[in-house]
């Protein structure tokens, strides 16, 4: 007893807990971060924060992170995972596309290779006088672009970058959707399809449903990763990007604590990135409850 | 039944799986904030006899711990220095290790009250000097020994190198190696078209216009690096205006963007932003890369910096570039400081900590570093000159940018400056954004103005910032 949980919630309580609460208490002070005099200062940082439009800036991108890039990442996957596993040929056994197995490799490539790798290979491609992109549509005629900086103006610094989150992660997710949609049984499918139901029909009212959790886990997890985006974003554009618009909370954290050595205020916005968070992952709840996650099938 | 059952079973296990989740980033948002707790005290090794070759009394045994920030310079330079130190002192352990992040790193030691004794506290991340100014050695007594070969290190000195690393009256680093902040263009790509080295900002944009009839640019710019045209700016506009422009900046100053000189810096930088004289998509290319579609493809001529260029971008120079530096123009024909004044700053501050165990070592260690062959040494294997002075002989071992350096200086005679608030108060990352816009050309001298301003009053107005009076 004292081994199997004592122990296991000791390491929790020291490691994980007194952390979270360590780090909520320094965000009531204005603690430098270099040497041990902690003056408490109470929820002046707080007040700071909410009047510091920088801040809010980043606040509002790594919201609009949290919205775009799961509903994106969630539905493309969704797409590849039905087309590699039911979107095959509609006569005999349910199938997926001819070289299924192909694609589904392929489309795990991204996620092996590590984020930072990621970062710098899409940063070349954007480049605007050498990268890969502009060469292309130059190539194929759209001269305006030439010389276009696609992380470098604020139209299209947080698409471009959302864009390779996006590429980054979809493999992954297909596959975890590949394998829930492996767990329905092919006879399910197969009843529907002699009910006449089509391809599409198939997907939005048979697997969907059937793996509601899967999309709800994916869902949070995701978003989790949106509000975080440090090190796509940091090495996408290191200093925040054009006019601070690709700028995420967790940049803004890191620069407070160690370029301006305030560890206080940094706290501070460590404590509002958790709540954010945490609020995030209720509504996704909240939402699968409404739209009738409650009476499902697989529940 | 059963089957229900299991299908509960399997609901808990996605409940856990989304619980871990969400604790997660929790833990990354805000564990990366503890800290440690109180100082211990610190336990300093016993000191040794103090003599004439020995000022500062280090003793036989003992460690020595030193960290170096490892960028452009690389650290075997203080290699060379820790290896002098150990044939002197046999019986101490020499540990020299590199750091790319110095206040990450840093941190807990200097809470925990277990700092290294020598610490090159440079890079982007270095540690602001007001928050840890109170935990530093006096270095006065390094520079008011003599070093190796008997002079008294402040007479070796160039003039004003101390003034970067002195905050109200203490000595709390030394910046050993000597940056001069220039305009770098090709002295061969020059000669070969019989353009002039521009020294007002007319002749500038007069150039911008011959660069263009070649199918070049004037300027060039990479994001990280856009303020570098600020560096430029307040350059210009100091020799402009006066002293009375460095102290309105370095004092955070409400309207020191505002003044008339640095006023006319940026209308004649928007002249040329609007003429088109500047290489765009700077906003969106790696800064290295584009200083290398300077130094290589020669897109541009000019290109603002720190002397670090040249060895920057050895690897990624065209042949016979004959890369030189020059004084950054002015507005008109009589500034207050004549054209030829430059900022110089010595770089790369060693600081030694006063909880550090043995910080006798720490101090002896910097006055290797600073006599004469740690010095050359470093002069020769880096193509830089260090604070030292006379240790870069004529031909500048066959560097054109060294041998424009030396002579940058010595045109300057007495109007060397430099500035420090920048990097003070930690303003660097949000300056690059409106830069990086301004030479974009989607913001206009205005709107530069409207954003530099607002940075720096906020820095002025945040009572949790210890301020450093500059007079």
């Amino acid at each position: 007893m004292v081994v199997f949980l004592g122990l296991p919630l000791a390491i929790y309580l020291v490691f994980v807990i007194s952390p979270f609460v360590q780090a909520m208490y320094y965000s009531l002070t204005s603690w430098s971060g270099f040497n041990d005099k902690m003056p408490f200062v109470g929820f002046d940082n707080y007040v700071k924060l909410f009047h510091d439009d920088i801040f809010m800036l980043s606040v509002r991108n790594s919201i609009i992170l949290a919205i775009f890039l799961p509903v994106i990442t969630v539905i493309l996957s969704l797409v590849l995972a039905t087309l590699v596993t039911i979107g095959g040929s509609s006569r005999g056994q349910i199938k997926g596309l001819k070289g299924s197995g192909f694609y589904r490799i392929v489309s795990f490539f991204p996620y092996v290779i590590p984020a930072v790798v990621i970062g710098i290979i899409w940063a070349q491609i954007y480049d605007p006088s050498s990268g890969l992109l502009n060469g292309i549509l130059t190539g194929i005629g759209f001269d305006g672009l030439k010389s276009y900086p696609w992380l470098g103006d604020p139209r299209t610094a947080m698409i471009a970058s959302m864009v390779v989150i996006v590429w980054g992660f979809v493999g992954f997710y297909m596959i975890l959707f590949i394998a829930a949609i492996k767990g329905i049984p092919a006879e399910t499918f197969e009843a529907a399809r002699i009910d006449g139901a089509g391809r599409f029909r198939t997907a939005t009212t048979i697997t969907i449903p059937l793996i509601r959790d899967n999309i709800q886990t994916a869902y949070v997890y995701m978003g989790i990763l949106a509000l975080d985006a440090f090190v796509y974003m940091s090495v996408l554009n290191s200093t925040g990007g054009p006019a601070n618009s690709t700028l995420v909370m967790s940049q803004k954290l890191f620069t407070t604590a160690f370029s301006k050595s305030q560890f206080g205020l940094a706290c501070a916005m460590g404590v509002v990135l958790a709540a954010i968070t945490l609020i995030f992952s209720a509504l996704v709840f909240l939402v699968n409850r409404i739209t009738g996650g409650k009476q499902d099938v697989s529940e | 039944m059963s089957i229900q059952n299991k299908q509960l079973q399997r609901r808990g296990f996605l409940r856990g799986a989304l619980a871990t989740a969400v604790l997660l980033p929790l833990g990354g948002a805000l564990a990366s904030c503890a800290g440690g707790g109180g100082g211990g005290a610190a336990t300093t090794a016993a000191g040794g006899a103090v003599s004439a070759t020995n000022p500062f009394g280090v003793a036989a045994t003992g460690a020595l711990d030193a960290v170096i920030f490892k960028g452009g310079y690389g650290i075997d330079y203080v290699d060379f220095a820790g290896a002098i130190l150990k044939k002197n002192y046999p019986g101490i352990d020499v540990k020299i290790s590199p750091s790319t992040d110095i206040a990450q790193e840093m941190q807990p030691r200097f809470v925990g009250g277990t700092p290294p004794d020598l610490i090159d506290n440079s890079g982007a991340k270095s540690i602001g000097f007001s928050t840890i100014l109170d935990q530093l050695e006096d270095l006065k007594s390094v520079t008011e020994a003599n070093n190796l070969e008997g002079t008294k290190i402040a007479d070796t000195l160039y003039g004003g190198v101390l003034a970067p690393g002195t905050f109200n009256g203490k000595v709390a680093a030394i910046n050993y190696v000597l940056t001069v902040y220039a305009l770098w263009y090709s002295k061969s790509l020059f000669d070969a078209n019989g353009w002039k080295v521009p020294t007002t900002w007319d002749e500038a944009l007069a150039l911008g216009a011959a660069a263009k009839a070649k199918g070049k640019y004037l300027f060039l710019w990479g994001k990280e690096a856009a303020t570098y045209y600020q560096t430029m700016a307040i350059e210009s506009a100091i020799k402009e205006g006066g002293d009375e422009v460095r102290l309105a900046l370095e004092n955070l100053k409400p309207g020191c963007w505002s003044l008339p000189a640095m006023q006319s810096v940026f209308g004649a930088l928007e002249k040329i932003i609007k003429a088109g004289y500047i290489k765009p998509g700077g906003s969106g290319t790696q800064f290295t890369a584009a200083q290398a579609q300077w130094s290589n493809n020669q897109d541009a001529l000019l290109y603002p910096s720190g002397s670090w260029i040249e060895n920057e971008m050895k690897d990624q120079t065209k042949a016979d570039f004959k890369m030189t530096g020059t004084p950054v123009p002015v507005v008109s024909a009589s500034p207050k400081i004549p054209q030829t004044g430059i900022r110089s700053a010595a770089g790369e501050p060693f600081i030694v900590p006063s909880k550090g165990k043995n910080v006798a070592a720490g101090k002896e260690l910097l006055r290797i570093m600073l006599s004469k062959d740690s010095a050359v040494n470093f002069a020769k294997t880096k193509l830089a000159p260090t604070v030292v002075k006379g240790t870069v002989p004529a031909d500048g071992f066959g560097s054109t940018a060294l041998v424009s350096q030396t002579t940058m200086l010595d045109n300057a005679k007495t109007n060397i400056f430099t500035w420090n608030f920048v990097d003070l108060y930690g303003m660097n990352p949000d300056q690059l954004v409106p830069w990086n816009s301004f030479l974009d050309g989607k913001l206009d001298a205005a709107g530069l103005t409207k954003a530099l301003q607002d940075i720096t009053d906020k820095v002025a107005n945040d009572s949790s910032v210890t301020k450093i009076e500059v007079k």
